[in-house]
Formats: C-alpha cells, structure tokens, sequence
C-alpha cells in the first residue's frame, strides 16, 4: 500500500491541488489573494517529464480548476498550457539543477502569464465602455499573485521535485501518458 | 492596696459600653466624612424592587416590542397582497435554507463561496443569498450537496438596485474588487455619499428591498451616466453561515 501510495505521489497531489484552489486559506494570502496553486505542482512535473507532458497536464488541471470556480468570463487552460510548454523546456535547454530562487523568478513569471491571460480575457469579454472599471484591481491582483507565487515557489517546488526524482522512475512517466 | 484595685477597675477603659460608644462615635464620623454614601447605598439596594421606574419600563418595552411585531406582520401580509396584485416579485418568505460557508474565494479573480447545501436540500440555480448585513449574491451552480454563489463583486455579477433617497433605479456591476460600481443612467442623478443602496423593489431577479450597501465614493459623471463605489454591508470574507432564500419566479 505504502509502495503504490509512493509510486503514485504525484498523481495524489494532482488531485489535492484542486482542493487547496478552493480551500483558499486566507491566512495564506495577501490583499486577500492566493499563490497561483497549479504552477508548483506544475513546474516540478513538466521538468521532469518534458513538454509534452507538460501540456496535458496543463490541459487537465485547467479542465478541473475551470470546472471548480464558475467564472465563464476566462479560462485557465491557455495560461497553464503555456507554462506547462515552457516549464517542459527548462529541462531541455539546461541540465543544471534549478537553485531554490530560481523557481521563485520561474513561477512568479509563469504566474504573471497566468494572471496576464485572465485580465486579457477578462477585458476582451467585457470589451465596453466599464473596462477601466477593472482595470485597477486586475493589475493588483496580478501583482499580487506574482508576489506570492515567487514568494511560496522555492519552497514548495523544490521539495515536490526532490519527492518526484525519488519516487518516480522513468519508466512510470511513460505510463502517465 | 484594696484601695489601688478600686480604682484601677474603675478606669473608663476597661468598661464595654464605653467601647461600644467609641465605635459608634468612630462610625458616625466616617459616615460623616464619607457623605452617608453608605446609606444611601444601602438605600439604593433596599428600594430596587419598589421603583417605580423599572417595572413600569419593561412593560412599556414589552408593548413596542409586541406592537412592532404586530406591525411587521401586518405589514408583510399587506406588501404580500399589494405585489400579488401588480404581480411582482415575492419578496421574503418564511421558507429559507441556512448554509454554512464551506470554501471562499473572495479575492483574486474568482470571487464565490460555496455552500454544503446542494439541489438534495432544494437549492435552486438563480437564488438569492443573504448573510449578516444583507445580500451576498446568487446561487449560479449547484451539485448534490453544494451550492456555488456568484458574489456582488464577481466582475460577472450584474444586478438591478434601488437608491431609496433619490428614488431612482440602478445597475450594480462587480469590478473585481471589494466594492462593487453603481451606474446610473442619468447625467442629473443627485446621489450622494451615504445613500443607501438595496435590492429594486421591481426586480425580477431578487426579492424586494434586501439590503445591499451604502455609497462610498461618487465619480464624475460620464457619457449620460453617473458612477459610485459601494460598500457591501454584508462581508463575505468573514461570513460564515448564510440563508438561502427559496424564490418562485414568475412564470
């Protein structure tokens, strides 16, 4: 039980993130908003497995994350589908390890991607003459995130990817697929 | 030397009553000092029960208290008759569901709480809930044993409003943050900071006069229409339970 808990860690965590995405804790949080949960599982899965992966996992955390909040106004694939590509890269182009701040720059930027997606959808929905309405607490809500998801990343993703490296064999991220 | 014993057993100080003056003379002096306040409260504690006052307060409380009630349910059953007869809106009835708040997003850009009662509990799509303070919103989704509420700040969020003072209708827009924007399609609208913001008394959506808010901030008029942050009264951010009200929709 212990051996398929371990073997299926990441697959357990996927499932969790939706869970904290709505938990929301707000002690956590900063002018009210959260980090950008999906990046930190994100990030250690697609340098592990590549882009393509990457990508489909991206695609489903978007479906479920999309499917739990009920704003028809954005979506979240395209921001994760675009970080998962991008995440999927960092491990092509470079085989050194990732130190602990630089997760903190990557998922503040892949959260200001993110977040940058939403207020341009969220903008080009509402294209009228109410658009600066939004304008002001898009762009704290962007900084925010980034902020917080720079803040928490070093300490999440790193430790996810040391979990991942050890329970994970080559051979299971081809399964996953 | 019997002499000297006399004498000695006759001083003043070895008598009892002598003492039991000097006590007395002792405790007439700090009743002096002290105003009689012992007295007087000792008094106050004594006469309680007889004044006249308090008794007679309670009753009169009593009778508001009834009267009002009596009022408010005449009231009611009035509002009831008067908007079956113009056909409008139910507004409240007895009929609500109370939810606990299980998950709540009321930053970033999502902006909903979901509640642990679901279609299992009779929660319907398009019902309105209200929490300490007033309304927080609508029920936009439900699933067996939850229910989703789009709130007033949600960038999503549109909703017809009624500024009691100037009597004029308007539209609630959410804005993504804490406060959502009143428009009101009139250049001359002489709204004002302070006025009370509540739900449309012709609303479709919402039952009548739930209280929403009060205007915090009045922008400068724009394009034929004027501009105003509210403040909600009802925090979901810190709202923890919250009523479902049941509403029948005209057909």
């Amino acid at each position: 039980m212990n051996k398929f808990l371990k073997k299926r860690l990441s697959i357990i965590i996927f499932i969790l993130i939706p869970i904290i995405f709505l938990w929301h804790p707000n002690w956590l949080g900063f002018l009210g908003i959260q980090p950008y949960w999906p990046l930190f599982w994100l990030l250690p899965w697609s340098m592990i497995n590549g882009s393509i992966n990457g990508i489909i996992f991206g695609l489903f955390l978007g479906l479920i994350l999309d499917a739990v909040t009920l704003d028809s106004n954005f979506s979240q694939i395209p921001g994760l589908i675009l970080c998962g590509v991008w995440f999927g890269r960092i491990k092509i182009h470079s085989d050194l390890l990732v130190g602990h701040f630089r997760y903190g720059l990557i998922c503040a930027f892949g959260s200001f991607l993110c977040g940058t997606l939403h207020f341009l959808q969220i903008l080009f929905n509402n294209f009228s003459n109410n658009n600066f309405l939004v304008f002001i607490p898009g762009v704290q809500n962007i900084l925010a995130e980034v902020f917080l998801t720079g803040l928490f990343a070093p300490l999440i993703c790193s430790q996810l990817l040391r979990l991942f490296k050890s329970f994970m064999g080559e051979k299971q991220d081809n399964k996953f697929l | 030397m019997s002499d000297i014993r006399r004498i000695s057993t006759n001083r003043w100080w070895h008598k009892k009553n002598s003492w039991i003056f000097f006590g007395i003379f002792l405790f007439l002096v700090f009743v002096r000092i002290s105003k009689g306040s012992i007295y007087k409260d000792f008094y106050y504690f004594i006469s309680k029960p007889f004044w006249p006052g308090q008794f007679q307060k309670e009753v009169i409380l009593n009778s508001i208290e009834q009267e009002s009630l009596i009022k408010v349910d005449l009231l009611k059953k009035d509002n009831i008759r008067l908007r079956e007869i113009l056909s409008l809106q139910e507004s409240y009835n007895n009929d609500n569901i109370s939810a606990a708040v299980i998950s709540r997003k009321t930053g970033s850009w999502w902006r909903q709480i979901i509640l642990n009662k679901g279609s299992r509990d009779g929660v319907k799509i398009g019902s309105t809930v209200v929490g300490p303070g007033g309304l927080l919103g609508r029920v936009k989704n439900t699933s067996l044993f939850t229910s989703s509420v789009r709130l007033l700040t949600s960038p999503e969020s549109k909703l017809g409003v009624w500024v009691d003072r100037i009597q004029v209708n308007g539209l609630l827009v959410g804005s993504g943050d804490d406060y959502p924007n009143l428009v009101i399609y009139s250049k001359d609208a002489d709204i004002k900071v302070g006025d009370f913001v509540s739900s449309s008394p012709a609303s479709t959506l919402l039952p009548p006069n739930i209280p929403i808010g009060i205007v915090k901030s009045v922008e400068e008029p724009l394009q034929a229409k004027k501009m105003a942050k509210v403040v909600l009264l009802a925090k979901p951010h810190v709202i923890d339970w919250v009523q479902i009200l049941k509403v029948k929709f005209n057909e």
